[in-house]
């Protein structure tokens, strides 16, 4: 598994992790991300199962595993947290795990012994290290219905979760965790935003609360990360996107 | 930009045998409880011929006095195999209930094996592997103590499978001894000899049941066993090496 360094300084560090070369084809590829500061590092949105022996041997590469304080899961989804209950067996047993009131019972499936400290709908903000702290902003109904994004205004960093996520077919991969070239990206951002995400209301205000933000990098939870310009270019591109394309089915 | 690649993941057989073990033993315990399957129509049918023979031991008037005891055996029999039926039941739930424990450590066993593997290259500090380690053990630890509970079951059910074959050598006899009454009742002898006949078919019928579970249980008793004992060998080997 990939291990890429998007941010440092000091002891504060964004690093992302996947594009595994020995992941089974029929498993979607995600990114994981961790955010250190001092002795305590969170992850975001840890994996399928199926992902974590190789995520696991990547992340302690880094940081031995105790140090991971906490893991956030942005919604319920499998390929985000059914690895939960291998992390817990792990981590230290008072970790903490950041998810949405609507899924902590839903989650509990993976995990039925996890204690789960729920983020209300509003969002919330939580300190990582004495000098740095992580806002969870509402990404509700984008595509699940209790979502959040994770702002990092010190390193000016938004991890996005499947928003602005891509699904690079294999062949076309180049290896890079970034997207080099916006405008051949986006079709492979199109299929999933069209289906995926339901509410052009929620998709709009997603949009104003994320532009006013300083964001060097918006990082999803699939496919590649966008830096610099191309985060303004994701934003303008998703807003003017028509989205619920499976309501088209029901139609008929 | 940092960028670095973990080497690419071999697979490794340490739990492959035990979960080609547990997945038969899991087969063979739902194959025991699929042979009785037919059980609680067995149960009601004889109960019908019983309160049948007894109607007819009442035409019969005293030539069917002994069919008429017989019948009482035979509807106690019946709540007998009531009360198996009950029991199994709940062995069943068991099962499941162990069945899915195993299952779920299995899958969490493979992960972490893969997950040992990779941590013991040279990139990797011996605290990684302590972790890894660790967590491999404690996941064996709830394996082989869901096997030791799933070998009770086993057990149980081994007990349950004699007492339906107690009920079976007990009814054989009572169609037995109707056959021989049906013999000296004259006007009467057809139709106890038609219970008798039909109380065989049902003996019959419960032995191939009898024979098919009992079959099942001894292999999934066998496995049990052999998976209990593999899986404290590999205890045994993870705390030498801890």
């Amino acid at each position: 598994m990939k291990c890429v360094t998007l941010f440092r300084h000091d002891d504060h560090c964004w690093q992302m992790f996947g594009q595994d070369p020995d992941k089974p084809d029929n498993v979607i590829d995600t990114n994981q991300y961790m955010i250190r500061s001092g002795n305590a590092a969170i992850l975001l949105d840890p994996g399928g199962m199926e992902v974590f022996p190789a995520m696991l041997a990547a992340l302690t590469r880094e940081v031995p595993v105790d140090e991971v304080k906490a893991l956030f899961l942005s919604h319920q989804d499998p390929d985000i947290g059914s690895s939960l209950p291998l992390w817990r067996r792990v981590c230290n047993p008072d970790i903490k795990i950041y998810l949405s009131w609507m899924w902590s019972g839903f989650t509990a499936h993976f995990d039925r012994d996890a204690v789960f400290t729920t983020i209300p709908d509003e969002g919330m903000e939580i300190s990582l290290s004495h000098d740095v702290r992580l806002r969870f902003i509402p990404a509700h109904y984008l595509h699940s219905s209790g979502n959040f994004s994770v702002y990092d205004a010190k390193a000016r960093i938004l991890f996005s979760g499947d928003i602005g996520a891509a699904l690079v077919p294999p062949d076309r991969a180049t290896g890079s965790m970034f997207v080099t070239d916006f405008a051949q990206h986006t079709q492979y951002m199109d299929g999933f935003h069209r289906r995926w995400l339901g509410s052009a209301r929620a998709r709009d205000a997603w949009c104003a609360q994320v532009s006013k933000l300083e964001i060097d990098m918006l990082a999803p939870q699939h496919g590649l990360v966008f830096k610099g310009d191309d985060v303004k270019r994701f934003i303008d591109w998703l807003s003017a996107l028509e989205i619920g394309s499976g309501v088209a089915a029901m139609n008929r | 930009m940092e960028q670095h690649s973990s080497e690419r993941r071999v697979r490794t057989q340490r739990t492959d045998r035990i979960e080609s073990r547990a997945n038969g033993l899991l087969i063979d315990c739902r194959r025991a409880f699929h042979s009785f399957r037919e059980l609680d129509e067995l149960a009601e049918n004889l109960r019908i011929l019983s309160l049948n023979a007894e109607l007819a031991a009442g035409r019969a008037g005293d030539k069917g006095r002994a069919v008429r005891s017989l019948t009482q055996y035979t509807r106690e029999l019946v709540n007998r195999l009531a009360q198996i039926q009950g029991e199994m039941h709940e062995l069943r739930g068991q099962t499941f209930a162990h069945s899915s424990t195993i299952l779920r450590s299995l899958t969490q066993l493979g992960l972490f094996e893969r997950s040992c593997q990779l941590v013991a290259d040279g990139d990797h500090d011996e605290r990684a592997r302590a972790t890894v380690n660790r967590a491999f053990l404690e996941v064996m630890t709830i394996l082989v103590e869901t096997l030791d509970e799933m070998a009770n079951v086993v057990r149980d059910l081994a007990g349950r499978t004699h007492g339906v074959e107690e009920v079976v050598s007990q009814s054989d006899s009572i169609a037995t001894n109707i056959a021989i009454e049906a013999a000296a009742a004259g006007v009467h002898e057809k139709e106890f000899r038609t219970v008798s006949d039909t109380m065989r078919t049902y003996v019959d019928d419960l032995r191939l049941m009898i024979d098919d579970a009992a079959d099942a249980v001894r292999r999934a008793s066998e496995k049990g066993e052999a998976l209990r004992r593999m899986g404290l060998d590999t205890l045994d080997d993870l705390n030498r090496i801890a």
